[in-house]
């Protein structure tokens, strides 16, 4: 099995996939932070303007102590995880569609062998993915906001944590869709399709229908649960009593509206990315490779 | 675990794809020490067939073995059994050097291995270029490479010598024969018999899916019958004498000369003197192993055994 990691990590180190989407996760991740920076700043000025004084009286703390940062920090994860889900997504559609999954298959001893080695090879991509993004986040974020506004180091432990386990998880979600759909631009049109519009579309529906509870339960909403809930969890923690009605109105600001805890949110979508994967697993174990 | 016997056996295999039977109920077995030839026109189902062997299409029905064991019993099948598949793909973007390494750890052998196969096929120079600018014969040299990298017992290579040059073949028909000197299996497919006329030892040749001959190459060449073709001053008069004579297959052709199966000219010379018919001309002509081939698997015998006699009219078939 190790041998089989290691080629596995030797094809994604040989070509110059890793660096050409780690590019852009990472200039996706300092914008994010910087805008988020910028963005909170803009808020936190407006609201200590005195006009919206009831909303600080709400959360019991001035204005430029709001940790606004973590809102923008949980939509920066989402957003920049698109990434590794992609790079995941290639593992095994890539090697189906260039035809090299022949030799992949008639050096390892079982298709099972040479699939879990694929996985755990890209489980690792997908932390250093996360961390990357974490990285980049994290210097957006500082270089433009007031101190008063950054989490502290409990919460950077915490959302860096959440990142890598976010990225590690959609990372696997793609090389599940990878394996189900044989066909490189197929899986990725159709990832994207689905996280950037679909599942938003549904989203918005279910509020309509008044059961948002559901879309925690949804692969897009469980994910954004993760890192949205934390985000949500560490604002609150530093405010003071906070209704009900305005802790909704932040978790919808956070990307996590309807959401679990974030622990929960993690293990539905780990469910999400293990059927994708059994059904990937299913298809290429059973397929004729000719 | 595999019994190391270095032993091919196919029985009773058969894939179905849809409606359409790829492979019959084939059988054969090949032996180590020898190079074997796997022929049949496109599409007789000699890549079906290697894929089944080599665990990567699932027989509808019958089993392939290697050592006598199914693929996926092999424990490390990169050790046993190395192959050139066509359509086996490479990562435009990947070095060769690198290709090799990849498959190197998955074998678990190690990096030196991979310079070293690489220098075996000639690839040396190229080693550190992309796979991407490659020719078709690189490619099929670096596919070559890579069978070997495990030092396999048995080689499996379909259509090997696509895109090679003469030199290149020349090359592959040498390494091959050591090869299987070493006393290893080497089963090699083609289309065509000529091409690999000179480097196999054995013969399996197939049609629409089905086992034609199966045996040394030396008893399908001995099978191969002489015909004299004869113009008599009087045909009906020779062909009477021939037929005393306990000569049977004589046959009149469209130009006006009689050909006469299984004697030599000379007797046919002799009868003819006897006979007093005057002889204009006489010619002497021998099938070649491909007309044989052509007539094995065209449409026309499929299902039959070996044709048994080579000389009868092609009746459309394909091939």
């Amino acid at each position: 099995m190790g041998n089989l990691v290691q080629a596995e990590l030797r094809k994604t180190t040989t070509t110059g996939l890793w660096w050409g989407l780690l590019i852009p996760t990472a200039v996706l991740a300092l914008g994010w932070g910087l805008a988020t920076g910028l963005l909170g700043q803009f808020f936190v000025d407006f609201a200590a303007s005195g006009d919206v004084d009831e909303v600080s009286d709400f959360l019991g703390v001035t204005p430029d102590q709001w940790k606004v940062s973590l809102f923008g920090m949980a939509r920066a994860i989402n957003i920049s995880t698109i990434f590794p889900m992609i790079f995941g997504a290639m593992a095994i559609s890539g090697e189906l569609s260039r035809r090299t999954i022949t030799t992949t298959f008639l050096t390892a001893p079982s298709r099972v062998h040479a699939l879990l080695a694929k996985m755990l090879v890209y489980v690792l991509w997908g932390a250093i993915y996360g961390l990357v993004i974490m990285l980049f986040l994290g210097i957006g974020v500082v270089a433009t906001s007031d101190s008063g506004q950054l989490p502290d180091a409990g919460g950077w432990v915490m959302l860096t944590l959440v990142c890598v386990l976010s990225s590690i998880l959609m990372t696997m979600f793609g090389v599940g869709v990878g394996a189900l759909i044989p066909n490189v631009a197929g899986a990725i049109v159709l990832l994207l399709l689905y996280f950037l519009v679909i599942e938003n579309v549904l989203h918005g529906v279910l509020a309509y229908l008044e059961v948002p509870a559901v879309i925690g339960f949804l692969p897009n909403g469980s994910i954004n649960g993760l890192t949205g809930s934390v985000s949500v969890d560490l604002f609150l923690s530093s405010a003071g009593v906070v209704p009900t009605e305005i802790e909704d109105v932040l978790r919808a600001i956070a990307g996590a509206a309807g959401a679990q805890d974030w622990w929960l949110s993690g293990i539905v979508f780990l469910g999400w990315a293990g059927v994708v994967f059994a059904g990937g697993w299913a298809v290429t174990q059973s397929k004729d490779i000719t | 675990m595999h019994d190391g016997s270095g032993l091919i056996a196919v029985q009773n295999l058969t894939k179905q794809f849809g409606p359409v039977a790829a492979v019959q109920n084939l059988s054969f077995t090949v032996s180590p020490g020898s190079v074997t030839g796997f022929l049949g026109p496109n599409g007789a189902g000699k890549t079906t067939t290697l894929r089944m062997l080599l665990g990567l299409v699932k027989p509808t029905a019958g089993t392939a073995t290697i050592n006598g064991r199914p693929f996926h019993q092999l424990g490390q099948p990169g050790r046993v059994v190395g192959a050139v598949l066509e359509a086996q793909g490479f990562h435009p973007a990947r070095s060769a050097r690198n290709h090799l390494r990849v498959y190197a750890s998955a074998i678990g052998v190690p990096d030196a291995q991979a310079d070293q196969v690489i220098g075996l096929v000639g690839l040396s120079s190229a080693a550190d270029r992309k796979v991407g600018g490659f020719s078709l014969g690189m490619k099929q040299r670096l596919a070559l490479a890579t069978a070997l990298l495990g030092d396999p017992q048995v080689l499996v290579l379909d259509e090997p010598a696509n895109g090679l040059d003469p030199e290149g073949i020349a090359w592959l028909r040498t390494f091959l024969q050591s090869y299987a000197r070493m006393g290893r299996t080497v089963l090699i497919s083609s289309h065509l018999l000529a091409e690999v006329e000179q480097t196999v030892d054995q013969v399996v040749i197939i049609s629409r899916g089905q086992t034609m001959f199966y045996g040394p190459l030396e008893q399908l060449r001995q099978s191969q019958q002489k015909r004299v073709l004869v113009q008599p001053s009087d045909h009906n008069a020779l062909a009477t004498a021939l037929r005393a004579a306990g000569v049977q297959a004589i046959e009149q052709l469209p130009d006006g000369r009689l050909a006469v199966s299984g004697v030599d000219s000379r007797q046919v010379a002799d009868t003819a003197l006897q006979a007093g018919v005057s002889i204009y001309g006489i010619q002497e002509e021998q099938v070649d192993l491909e007309r044989l081939f052509f007539q094995l698997t065209s449409g026309q015998y499929a299902g039959h055994a070996p044709a048994p006699n080579p000389y009868q009219q092609q009746q459309g078939g394909w091939a």
